[in-house]
């Protein structure tokens, strides 16, 4: 009988679900509220929800101008400005309402790989920012961690002052399994019947693909909001020699003898791989940010404050 | 092309067999991969169908692989045949390398600039022929100078050949004995196949030995009893060397004058050798001291006889003769390549005066023949003051009594003589008295009766001794068959006798031999006889030769020990008391025979050179006839055309591995 060698983890922490004591430091919510001020500079208005997300074409009060997408609806195009300018640029318009967001972490065994900063780390960081602006702009925010199930949830809050009890939730929330986006998506609309933005964030490595799982929010009537997390190491992987290649949540073994032909193949699978989920996003004009976890969270976090989207 | 491995070719089959298939089984086995963990491993499934698309060529690099390894395993194993290129005589030989190690070897013309000796590129024409023996052949190493001396057995073991000849073959000082290396070669390739005889040498050797070869020609009748039969041999001959030009001393002697023996004269020969004039400086030394030097020319094969007289004799007995270049001369014809006949050694023999004490009444005969001797320091007193003062004897070397017996023998070493002694206190038992003998017979091997004559000697009477041989007493004169005159050996000491009186003031008819040459010349004999020196004592002797030297006054002794030149001591046997001396080396030796208790007996110092014509003449022959017949050239030795293949089958193979190493770490052939 063969005896199995130890497996090399790639990237992974030690246990992740341990090393979340610290993931939210005074430091960390100086952040949080330095994004809150940002976000309150495209905020007017005094209705139930205090805070607006730009969405074009629903509203009547100009706000701002943004460079053209593939995607966006040429109704709201500038036609004056690109005869100025000759640019394509957008025109928004800001709407308010009251708003109820999902933020739906992959808390699977994928995500607990990467270096320095596993991809939950930073999951959980870049939700409780996106949570803590909701609650501060006093929209309704629901925290639901998922693998191949929905295992906990933290309730509709509102309120900045409830971000502690978020902070207490993403460090004592049971993680790890497979993941099965579309069984978890479709457990989150049954569960859920008001609709709302859902923020999902994860890796999207389904064996089973990410298309149901989307598909089941939209038709459904949510709002998905896609934000891809992964690894700078899991993209462009340091690896040679003879190696038996073992999922981390399948537990599935390919062995393989990796060669530089072959993780450049891999590469470009995964870049591949990544531009589908663009791809689709941009198909059904779902927001969707693809981020490392090299790149800081603030940083990812004003970049969709920027794109609009998140903030109406 | 051969294959002359030790292993058979039907078991390197089944071995090559077993490697390749363990190679193979090697590459089927499955390999036992690094576990590794990915997050999402359908990518990499992704990649490895579009890879499996190109598995044929995947399956062909990992072919290639085996083949890279079988290839390196199939030139591993054919080199372990050991292929060798070339005309390789398959008839196992047994080969005896006679390398000449004689003096002449060690002239330094190996090379054209002189920094190798003749002895070194024999060396080297010896490892190459041991390195092109076949696999069957058998070799032995024969070092060949004034004795034939076998290095090493018959064996196949060529790096230990080669270190033998590196480490154990160097030229001695003696000249080269060739009759009696080719016999003992011969010996020992008697009844082996195909015997060969390869003789490494500059053939500087006397004509007479070579002439004494016999290849089996010559007539029952004609044969020379004496030479060596090496008709069932094939013998070939490597030459070295380079240059002819010599100048060296062939003989060196000395000899104390016997009238004088303060003073000596010494004999020099030196010839030139070469074909150009030359010029040489000689200098003759006694020890450090220069005692004479001069400017000598030498035409071509020239040679000088030079004697110096009466040279006085200082304290040193070590005499050197020296060729050296003469001052402010250019090197042309004022050196040579052979250094070593460029000094000669000698000594002198060790003299000193004696002390002697006349114990007599007035004797004038004996007082008158004791003052023609120089190196005496005598002594006279009565028979009377002797008797009341015995200790008078006991700083002298001899004692001479005369006419008279004492009661007490002085103890030894002093050494004594007796004329007539009497009475039961005489040193030898006295068996009668003869009237008017005749001395019939004398010893005449005896150094006290060296160049004596004592025919028709009158004597009035005499006693008759009756001395025992097992005492070592001998008789140096007889009467018909009565010993007259004795001598033996006392321990350190001697003791002689005369058993007649001297002519003296009462008994002036007593004999008439004082009146005779000889009396004085035994005399000095005697007292030579007693201080251990002999007037005809060598030493000097030429290396390579076997002489027996007296040791003085060695009884008992069967060894005596050798302190050569270089300072090794050897044993060498002693039998009735003359050692055997063999001189490998040029320069001083110390012979010394000890008692079993390790005191020593006796001591002699000798002086060795090679004296040796046949030697000093350096030129090189480029052929060597022996026995009439010339030995063939060495292009003719088959063996040596062999080209062994395995050092660059494994450097091929070393190569194929380098390849394959790389190839699989650069994902090749993986």
């Amino acid at each position: 009988m063969a005896v199995p060698t130890p497996v090399t983890k790639l990237a992974r922490a030690a246990n992740p679900a341990q090393d979340r004591s610290g993931l939210f430091d005074e430091k960390f919510l100086k952040t949080l509220e330095h994004l809150h001020m940002v976000s309150r500079k495209v905020f007017s208005g005094n209705l139930r929800a205090e805070r607006r997300t730009r969405k074009v074409g629903s509203g009547i009060e100009f706000a701002d101008h943004r460079t053209y997408s593939r995607g966006d609806d040429f109704r709201y195009i500038d036609w004056n400005l690109y005869g100025r300018l000759d640019k394509l640029l957008l025109r928004l318009f800001e709407e308010e309402e009251d708003l109820h967001i999902y933020i739906l972490i992959d808390v699977s065994d994928s995500m607990s790989i990467g270096s320095p900063l596993p991809k939950l780390h930073y999951a959980m960081q870049v939700g409780a920012a996106l949570t803590y602006v909701g609650l501060a702009n006093l929209d309704r925010v629901s925290i639901i961690p998922f693998g191949d199930q929905l295992t906990d949830r933290l309730p509709l809050s509102r309120g900045k002052n409830r971000i502690f009890r978020v902070f207490d939730f993403l460090q004592k929330c049971p993680i790890g399994g497979k993941t099965s986006l579309a069984d978890c998506m479709k457990d989150f609309v049954t569960q859920n019947k008001r609709r709302g933005l859902a923020v999902v964030i994860s890796d999207f490595y389904d064996p089973a693909g990410f298309e149901q799982g989307i598909n089941t929010l939209r038709y459904y009537k949510f709002e998905p909001f896609v934000l891809q997390v992964y690894d700078l190491k899991e993209a462009s992987p340091k690896l040679h020699g003879d190696l038996a290649l073992v999922d981390c949540e399948t537990g599935e073994t390919k062995e393989v003898t990796v060669s530089k032909s072959l993780l450049e193949a891999y590469e470009r699978e995964h870049e591949k791989y990544c531009k589908e989920l663009e791809a689709y996003c941009t198909k059904y004009a779902l927001p969707f940010f693809r981020t490392h976890t090299s790149i800081p969270f603030d940083e990812l976090v004003l970049k969709i404050f920027r794109s609009g989207g998140f903030l109406r | 092309m051969s294959l002359l491995g030790p292993i058979g070719l039907s078991m390197w089959m089944w071995f090559a067999a077993g490697a390749a298939a363990l190679v193979v089984s090697a590459y089927i086995i499955k390999m036992r991969r690094r576990r590794f963990e990915v997050p999402f491993a359908q990518l990499w499934q992704r990649v490895l169908q579009q890879k499996d698309a190109n598995s044929l060529w995947k399956q062909l690099k990992r072919l290639i692989s085996l083949l890279l390894i079988l290839g390196i395993l199939g030139v591993i194993l054919f080199a372990a045949l050991d292929p060798t290129l070339g005309a390789v005589d398959r008839k196992a030989r047994s080969v005896v390398i006679l390398v000449d190690a004689s003096a002449s070897m060690k002239a330094m013309d190996g090379d054209e600039g002189g920094t190798k000796s003749r002895m070194d590129i024999a060396k080297v024409k010896a490892k190459s022929l041991v390195d092109s023996m076949g696999g069957g052949d058998l070799a032995m190493v024969m070092k060949v100078d004034g004795q034939a001396t076998p290095m090493s057995r018959f064996t196949n073991d060529g790096p230990m050949l080669d270190k033998i000849i590196d480490d154990k073959v160097t030229a001695s000082d003696t000249p080269a004995d060739i009759v009696r290396a080719l016999g003992a070669a011969a010996d020992a390739l008697r009844d082996r196949p195909n015997p060969l005889i390869v003789i490494i040498s500059d053939g500087a050797y006397p004509d007479d030995q070579l002439k004494r070869v016999d290849w089996g020609n010559a007539s029952t009748a004609a044969r020379d009893l004496a030479a060596v039969d090496l008709s069932k041999f094939d013998v070939r001959f490597m030459p070295v060397g380079r240059r002819d030009d010599n100048v060296g001393i062939i003989a060196f002697n000395v000899r104390r004058y016997i009238a004088n023996k303060a003073a000596y004269e010494v004999f020099i020969e030196i010839e030139n050798f070469g074909k150009k004039p030359a010029h040489r400086l000689l200098t003759l030394y006694n020890g450090q001291t220069a005692v004479d030097s001069k400017q000598i020319d030498l035409l071509p094969g020239q040679h000088i006889r030079q004697i110096y007289p009466k040279i006085p004799g200082g304290e040193d007995n070590q005499l050197r003769a020296s060729l050296r270049p003469p001052r402010g001369s250019d090197s042309e014809g004022s050196t040579d390549a052979f250094p070593l006949d460029d000094t000669a050694y000698a000594l002198l023999p060790a003299r000193k005066k004696q002390r002697v004490l006349m114990v007599t009444e007035n004797n004038l005969f004996l007082e008158g023949a004791l003052l023609v001797y120089d190196n005496i320091d005598p002594l006279k007193v009565t028979p009377a003051e002797f008797a009341a003062k015995p200790a008078l004897a006991d700083d002298m070397d001899v004692v001479i009594f005369d006419d008279y017996t004492p009661e007490t023998l002085p103890a030894a070493p002093t050494s004594l003589l007796f004329f007539h002694p009497t009475g039961s206190h005489s040193p030898f038992a006295i068996r009668g008295e003869v009237s008017a003998p005749k001395i019939t017979e004398i010893d005449e091997g005896h150094p006290v009766m060296r160049w004596v004559s004592m025919s028709d000697v009158y004597m009035d009477k005499s006693e008759v001794f009756a001395p025992d041989p097992k005492k070592g007493e001998s008789t140096l004169a007889f009467s018909v068959t009565d010993p007259i005159v004795v001598a033996k050996r006392d321990g350190r000491r001697k003791i002689l006798a005369f058993g007649f009186s001297l002519p003296s003031a009462n008994r002036d008819a007593a004999t008439d031999l004082p009146m005779r040459v000889a009396f004085p010349m035994m005399l000095v004999n005697t007292l030579d006889w007693f201080a251990g020196d002999q007037a005809d004592l060598l030493t000097t002797y030429a290396t390579g030769q076997r002489e027996r030297v007296p040791l003085d006054g060695v009884v008992g002794a069967t060894e005596a020990e050798v302190k050569a030149p270089d300072g090794t001591i050897t044993k060498t046997p002693v039998l009735d008391g003359l050692a055997t001396f063999y001189g490998t080396r040029v320069g001083y030796y110390d012979l010394t025979a000890k008692a079993p208790d390790g005191k020593p007996l006796a001591s002699i110092s000798l002086a060795a050179n090679l004296a040796s014509p046949s030697e000093s003449r350096i030129a090189p022959s480029l052929e060597l006839t022996l026995g009439g017949r010339k030995l063939i050239a060495p292009e003719a030795f088959s063996i040596t055309h062999s080209q062994k293949l395995w050092i660059y089958l494994l450097l091929f193979a070393t190569g194929l591995i380098v390849l394959e190493w790389i190839t699989y770490h650069r994902r090749i052939t993986v």
